[in-house]
C-alpha cells in the first residue's frame, strides 16, 4: 500500500504528471500576458502542450558528430531531478517525502537541469552550443552566488532557539507560527533578490543569453529535435513551476487550509503571480543582456540586496 | 487517442525557420512584420526558431543563387520529418526578375518539394499569414499519413 | 601477531623499493610483480587492522625494538596507530596499490622502470610511515624521504617539458618546508625533551605553551601546511602535478598532501590541543578559505588538464583545511569525510588524465576535443568524478561538502559570529565554480567536436581500466552509503582525532595523564544532530523508479512514432548545423568559455596571474613570508 502510495506521489502528485501539467500551464499563462502586455492576442495559454505534443511526433535526428548516450540522457536527467525537486518542495503543510531533503539539497539539484542543458550541448558536438554552454556556465555562477545568500538568510531566519536550519518541515513551521517569511520586513530584499533570481535559473527572456535564438542559434539546444526537445522545453516548464513553488514555500508559506485541495489551489495562484511578477514583466519591458552585464548584473544589485537581508537577519531583524 | 493529440498539436504549434537564398530583403521584413503587434501571428501557434533542427516550416525566400544552393540543400535536408517548405515571394520558383542570370541556380523545385508558394513582390502580411496556415494544415496531413 | 602489521606494512613498502633495486632491473615481470607485491601486502595489512582499530576501538601502540618507556619517558621510537592514522593509512594504501596497478600498463612505454618502482614504492613507505608514526623526529625522518622521492618522480619524465624546473621549484619550496619542520621539532625537543608524540602532548597539557614552544608550533604547522599545499604554499604543487606522470600525480593529490593535512590535525589537536582557542580556528579556517578559493579560480583560467585539476586538488584541500579549522564535531567529520572523497575521486580523474594522455599523448585542453567517441568507458568514469568533485548529490562529494556547510553554518550561529556565515557562503561558491570548471573539462575534452590528433585515439587497455573502475565505484558507494562511511570509518577517525587522553595513555601508560595532573577531557562530544535531512537511498530509489518511468514512456512514444535511426555517414541530415555550412568550413568557436565571468574579475585575475610568475625565488618568498606570518599570528593571538 505505501509502495502505491509512492507510485502515486511519483508519478502524479505532486510528481511528475502535476507538475508537467502545472508548469505547461505557467508557461503558456506567460507567454499571454506577456503577448498581452505588448497588446498582442498571444498564443492560447495551452500552447505549450500544442508545442510539446508536437514535438513528440516529430523526428528526433541524433548527428554523427553527438555522443549518442549523453546526447540522449542529458535531458532525462534535468527531468528526474526536477521532478525529485518537485517531490521535496513542500505545498504548505503537505510534503510527500519529508525528512529526504533540505535547502542545500535543493540547491544543489537545482544546477542539475542546468548541468544537464550544458552536457547535452556539450554531447552534441556543435560549436554554437559551445557558446551557449559558455554563457550558461557563467550565468550559473552569476545566479548562484545569490541563490545561495537568500536560502542561507531563510536557514537563519527559520530558526527558533538562535541555531540554524536548513529544513523545509521547520520553516513552514516557522511560517505557520509567525507569519509568512515576507511578513517580516527583513526578509523583504532577500525575497526581491529571489525573485530576480527566478528568471535566470529557469532562463525566462532577459537572461536567456545561453539560448539566444536570434545569435547563437538556440545554444545548447540547436542539434536536439523532436522528443528530446520536448522534454527539454518540458523541463523549462517545469523549473518555472519549481521555482516559484520554491519561492511560496521560502517567503509565502504556512501553515495553509489544511485541506491539501485548497492548498494546492493557492500554491497555483502564488505561483501564478510569481510568474508574472519575475518572469513575464521582465520578459515583456527588457531586451537581453549580454552576458557580462547579466554576470555584473546578479554580483552586485541581487548580491547586495541579499547580503542586506542576511545582515539583518544575523542582527536579529 | 495519443496520435489524435499529436496530429492536432502539428497544426497548432508549427514552428518557422527562414532560409534567405540571395532575397533583396523584401520579403524578409514582410515574414518579420507577420510577428509583430498588428498581425501577431503566434496567436495561432507560430514561432521563429533559431536552427532547422526545431523547424516544422522552412520559409524560403528569394532566387536560388549559385552561392547559397549549397548550403540550402544542406539546411533543408537538417529539418526533421515531417516539415513543409513555403517559397515565400515571386523570387525561389519562377525567379522573378532575376531569371538568366548566370549566379542564379533556378527555381526552388529543382532541390526540394515546394508544398506551399506565396506570391507576390513583396507579398502582404495577410497573404503570407494565410501561405502558413495552409503550410500548418498541410504539416498535420503529412504527419496523419505517416 | 596483528601488533606487528603497521611496522610489517611501512617495512614491507621500503623492501620492496629495494629489492626493485637489486632485482627488477633486467626482468620486466620480476619488476612488475614485485611492484604490486609490495603494494599489495601493506593493503591487506592495514586491511586486517580494520576491525580491532575502526571497530572495536583499541589503540595499538609498538615500540621498536622493544624500547619501551623507563620510568615515565619514552627513549624508544614508537608507532602508535589510532582510528585516525588508521583512517589515513587505508588512504594511503589503497592509493599506492591502485596507483601501482595502473602504472603497470601506463608507464610501459617509459624506461628505466625499475628507478621509478623503486621511488614510488618509497614514496608510499614514507608517507605510510608519517601517518601511522607516534614519534615527532620520526614524522621529519618521513617527511624528508617522501619529498625526495616526490621531488625525482617529478622529475621522472624529463625528456617532457618543464618536469625538471617542477622538480627544482618542489625541491625548493618542499626543502625549506622540511626545514621548518626541523626547527620546529628542535624547539619542541629542547623545551620538552621527549620525541614521542603522547608524551608532548602530556607535557604540554600540563606545563602549559611557552613562547618558544609556540614558536617550534609555528614553524612545523607551516611546514606541514608546505606539505598539503595549503595557500600560499601551493604553486609548486601545480608544477609538480602537472608534469608528473599520472599515476604520480594521483599519489602526490591522493595521500602526500594527506600527509600534510594528518600532520596538522594531529599537531593542532593532539599534540598542542590549540583548537580549543578561537584564534587558532580563525587562522585555520582563514587560510582554508583562501586555498579553496584561489585554488579554484585559478583552476578556471588553466589550459591544461593535469594543471587544472592540480589547482581544484588544492582547492578541495581547503574544504578539508577549513572543516577541521571548525573545531566542531561535524566539522572534523565533514573534513575527513571529504578528505576520504578527495583521495578517490582526485585519483579517479587523475588516471582518467592518465588514460587520455595514453591514448593521445597530450593533456592541453586545446588540442583535445571529441573523445567521448573514442573512449567511452573513461568519459563514463570522468563524469563520475566531476560529479563527486563538483557535490552533485548523490555523489560522495556532496555528502561530505553538505556536512561541511553544515557545520560552518552552525558554527555560525552558535558563536553568533557572522565570519563563519560568509565561510558558508564561500564555500558554496567555491563548489558552484568547481562545477563549472569541470563543466569546461567535459566539453573540450570528452564532447565537442573531434579534434585534429585525436582520431587515433583508443580506449585504454582492460588493466589501467579496472582501478578507474574501482575508484568510480566506491566514489559512488560513499555517496550512498553515508551512514556505513560515517560510522565505521569517519566517527572512530575523529572521535580519536579529540580523544587526547586515549592517545597518551595507550603510549605511556595507563594514568600517565592523571600522574602529571592531566584531567581526562572530553572537550568535544561527538555527538552532533544534522539539521537537515538527506537520504541517499531514498533518492536513489526515486531516481530508479522515475528513470524506469521516462524509459516506459520513452518506449511507447517510440512505438507510436516509429523509431529513433541511427545516423547514416554520408546523409546530410546527420551533419552539426553550422548556419548551412559543411563542416570544414565553419568558423564558429567559442574560445575562452569563462570570458563573461573573467571580464568582470578581471583584476582579480590579472592580480592572481602575476602571483604565480612561475619564479622559484617567488615562491620560496611567498613560503617564508606565509611562515612569517603565520608565526606572528600564533605568537600574537595564542
Amino acid at each position: 500500500m505505501q509502495i502505491l502510495l509512492d507510485l502515486f506521489y511519483v508519478l502524479i502528485f505532486p510528481g511528475f504528471l502535476f507538475c508537467a501539467v502545472v508548469g505547461l500551464l505557467l508557461a503558456g499563462i506567460d507567454r499571454k500576458i506577456v503577448a498581452r502586455m505588448q497588446k498582442r492576442m498571444g498564443p492560447p495559454i495551452v500552447q505549450p502542450f500544442y508545442d510539446f505534443f508536437k514535438l513528440l511526433g516529430k523526428e528526433t535526428i541524433i548527428p554523427h558528430a553527438a555522443s549518442r548516450g549523453v546526447f540522449i540522457a542529458a535531458p532525462l536527467l534535468g527531468l528526474v531531478s526536477l521532478v525529485v525537486m518537485a517531490l521535496f518542495i513542500p505545498v504548505f503543510g503537505f510534503t510527500a517525502f519529508s525528512g529526504v531533503a533540505d535547502l542545500i539539497v535543493i540547491l544543489y539539484l537545482l544546477t542539475i537541469p542546468a548541468a544537464a542543458i550544458i552536457v547535452g550541448g556539450a554531447a552534441s558536438g556543435s560549436p554554437y552550443a559551445g557558446v551557449g554552454i559558455s554563457r550558461e556556465m557563467v550565468a550559473i555562477v552569476a545566479y548562484e552566488l545569490p541563490l545561495i545568500i537568500v536560502l542561507l538568510t531563510v536557514g537563519k531566519k527559520a530558526a527558533l532557539d538562535g541555531g540554524i536550519t536548513f529544513s523545509f518541515t521547520e520553516i513552514q513551521a516557522y511560517q505557520a507560527e509567525f507569519g509568512s517569511m515576507l511578513s517580516h520586513w527583513s526578509m523583504i530584499p532577500a525575497a526581491v533578490a529571489m525573485l530576480l533570481v527566478i528568471p535566470s535559473e529557469v532562463g525566462s527572456h532577459p537572461f536567456d543569453v545561453a539560448e539566444a535564438e536570434t545569435e547563437i542559434c538556440e545554444g545548447p539546444l540547436v542539434e536536439y529535435s523532436g522528443s528530446l526537445l520536448g522534454i527539454y522545453k518540458l523541463n523549462h516548464a517545469i523549473k518555472m513551476f519549481i521555482l516559484t513553488a520554491l519561492f511560496a514555500a521560502l517567503f509565502l508559506g504556512g501553515a495553509g487550509s489544511g485541506i491539501l485541495i485548497v492548498d494546492v489551489l493557492l500554491l497555483l495562484l502564488i505561483c501564478t503571480v510569481v510568474t508574472i511578477l519575475s518572469m513575464s514583466l521582465p520578459h515583456a519591458i527588457s531586451a537581453r543582456l549580454k552576458v557580462e552585464k547579466m554576470f555584473k548584473f546578479y554580483w552586485t544589485l541581487v548580491t547586495v540586496l541579499a547580503v542586506i537581508s542576511l545582515v539583518l537577519v544575523w542582527m536579529g531583524f | 487517442m495519443f496520435k489524435k493529440i499529436i496530429d492536432n498539436s502539428m497544426a497548432k504549434s508549427p514552428w518557422i525557420y527562414h532560409i534567405n537564398t540571395g532575397s533583396c530583403n523584401g520579403c524578409d521584413i514582410e515574414l518579420v512584420s507577420v510577428i509583430t503587434p498588428r498581425y501577431d501571428a503566434e496567436r495561432m501557434g507560430f514561432k521563429l526558431t533559431g536552427t532547422p533542427r526545431h523547424a516544422d516550416i522552412v520559409v524560403v525566400s528569394g532566387p536560388v543563387t549559385s552561392q547559397s544552393k549549397e548550403r540550402l540543400v544542406r539546411t533543408l535536408a537538417q529539418v526533421p520529418e515531417p516539415r513543409v517548405i513555403v517559397s515565400l515571394g515571386s523570387c525561389p520558383r519562377p525567379c522573378n526578375v532575376f531569371k538568366g542570370s548566370y549566379s542564379v541556380e533556378g527555381p526552388l523545385d529543382k532541390f526540394c518539394e515546394v508544398d506551399v508558394s506565396v506570391a507576390g513582390c513583396t507579398p502582404k502580411p495577410e497573404a503570407i499569414i494565410d501561405g502558413l496556415a495552409l503550410a500548418a494544415q498541410i504539416l498535420k496531413e503529412k504527419r496523419r499519413q505517416k | 601477531m596483528i601488533q606487528h602489521f603497521p611496522i610489517l606494512s611501512i617495512m614491507s613498502l621500503f623492501l620492496g623499493s629495494f629489492l626493485i633495486v637489486i632485482f627488477g632491473g633486467k626482468n620486466r615481470f620480476i619488476r612488475n610483480s614485485l611492484a604490486v607485491l609490495f603494494s599489495a601486502i601493506p593493503l591487506v595489512l592495514i586491511c586486517c587492522l580494520i576491525k580491532p582499530i575502526l571497530i572495536d576501538g583499541e589503540i595499538f601502540s609498538y615500540w621498536m625494538g622493544d624500547w619501551e618507556p623507563v620510568s615515565g619517558f619514552a627513549i624508544g621510537i614508537g608507532l602508535e596507530v589510532d582510528a585516525l592514522s588508521l583512517f589515513f593509512a587505508l588512504l594511503v594504501v589503497l592509493t599506492i596499490f591502485l596507483a601501482a596497478v595502473f602504472s603497470l600498463k601506463y608507464m610501459s612505454r617509459d624506461d628505466a622502470l625499475d628507478k621509478y618502482y623503486t621511488l614510488f614504492l618509497m614514496l608510499g613507505g614514507g608517507v605510510l610511515g608519517l601517518v601511522l608514526s607516534g614519534d615527532l623526529f620520526n614524522m621529519y625522518i618521513m617527511v624528508e624521504i617522501l619529498t625526495f622521492a616526490s621531488v625525482a618522480l617529478t622529475a621522472f619524465r624529463n625528456w617532457g617539458k618543464g618536469s625538471l624546473e617542477a622538480a627544482f621549484k618542489y625541491l625548493v619550496v618542499g626543502s625549506i618546508g622540511s626545514a621548518f619542520i626541523l626547527t620546529g621539532v628542535i624547539l619542541i625537543y629542547a623545551q620538552v625533551h621527549t620525541l614521542s608524540l603522547a608524551q608532548i602532548s602530556a607535557l604540554l597539557a600540563t606545563e602549559g605553551l611557552t613562547p618558544a614552544t609556540i614558536f617550534g608550533f609555528a614553524l612545523l604547522f607551516a611546514g606541514y601546511a608546505t606539505k598539503a599545499y595549503i595557500v600560499p604554499f601551493h604553486p609548486v604543487a601545480a608544477d609538480a602535478y602537472m608534469t608528473a606522470p599520472s599515476s604520480i600525480s594521483m599519489v602526490f593529490s591522493g595521500m602526500v598532501n594527506k600527509a600534510g593535512i594528518y600532520g596538522m590535525i594531529r599537531l593542532v589537536y593532539m599534540v598542542f590541543q590549540a583548537m580549543s582557542q578561537s584564534a587558532m580556528q580563525y587562522i585555520i579556517v582563514i587560510l582554508g578559505c583562501l586555498t579553496m578559493f584561489i585554488g579554484v579560480t585559478m583552476a578556471l583560467s588553466q589550459h591544461d588538464f593535469k594543471r587544472l585539476l592540480a589547482f581544484h586538488s588544492i582547492s578541495q584541500i581547503g574544504y578539508v583545511l577549513t572543516a577541521v579549522g571548525l573545531a566542531t564535531a561535524l566539522g572534523i567529520s565533514g573534513g575527513l569525510y571529504h578528505a576520504l572523497n578527495h583521495t578517490l575521486f582526485k585519483g579517479l580523474l587523475f588516471l582518467c588524465a592518465g588514460a587520455v594522455f595514453y591514448s593521445v599523448g597530450s593533456t592541453d585542453l586545446d588540442k583535445l576535443g571529441g573523445l567521448a567517441k573514442k573512449m567511452p568507458q573513461t568519459t563514463i568514469i570522468f563524469l563520475i568524478g566531476a560529479f563527486s568533485i563538483s557535490g552533485l548529490p548523490p555523489f560522495n562529494g556532496f555528502m561530505s561538502k553538505w556536512m561541511i556547510y553544515q557545520a560552518a553554518y552552525e558554527k555560525a550561529a552558535l558563536e553568533g559570529s557572522f565570519f563563519y556565515a560568509l565561510v558558508t557562503i564561500v564555500g558554496l561558491l567555491v563548489s558552484v565554480l568547481t562545477l563549472a570548471s569541470f563543466i569546461k573539462v567535459t566539453q573540450s575534452v570528452f564532447f565537442g567536436q573531434l579534434a585534429p590528433g585525436c582520431e587515433k585515439a583508443k580506449e585504454v587497455p582492460f588493466s589501467m581500466r579496472w582501478p578507474m573502475w574501482l575508484m568510480a565505484i566506491l566514489c559512488v558507494l560513499t555517496g550512498l552509503f553515508p551512514g556505513f562511511v560515517n560510522r565505521y570509518l569517519v566517527v572512530p577517525a575523529s572521535a580519536a582525532a579529540i580523544d587526547t587522553t586515549g592517545y597518551i595513555d595507550a603510549m605511556m601508560g595507563a594514568g600517565y595523564g592523571q600522574q602529571l595532573g592531566l584531567s581526562p577531557e572530553t572537550a568535544l562530544s561527538l555527538e552532533y544532530e544534522l539539521t537537515g535531512y538527506w537520504d541517499p537511498i531514498a533518492w536513489l530509489v526515486l531516481f530508479v523508479v522515475l528513470l524506469a518511468g521516462l524509459m516506459i514512456s520513452l518506449g511507447l512514444g517510440k512505438a507510436s512514432r516509429g523509431p529513433v535511426r541511427r545516423p547514416v555517414p554520408a546523409d546530410p541530415k546527420y551533419d552539426t548545423f553550422f548556419g548551412g555550412e559543411a563542416s570544414q568550413h565553419s568558423h564558429v568557436g567559442g574560445s575562452d568559455l569563462f570570458w563573461g565571468l573573467k571580464h568582470n574579475l578581471r583584476h582579480y585575475f590579472r592580480f592572481m596571474h602575476s602571483m604565480h610568475s612561475g619564479v622559484v625565488n617567488d615562491y620560496a618568498l611567498w613560503t617564508v613570508a606565509g611562515t612569517a606570518v603565520i608565526i606572528l599570528f600564533m605568537i600574537l593571538f595564542l
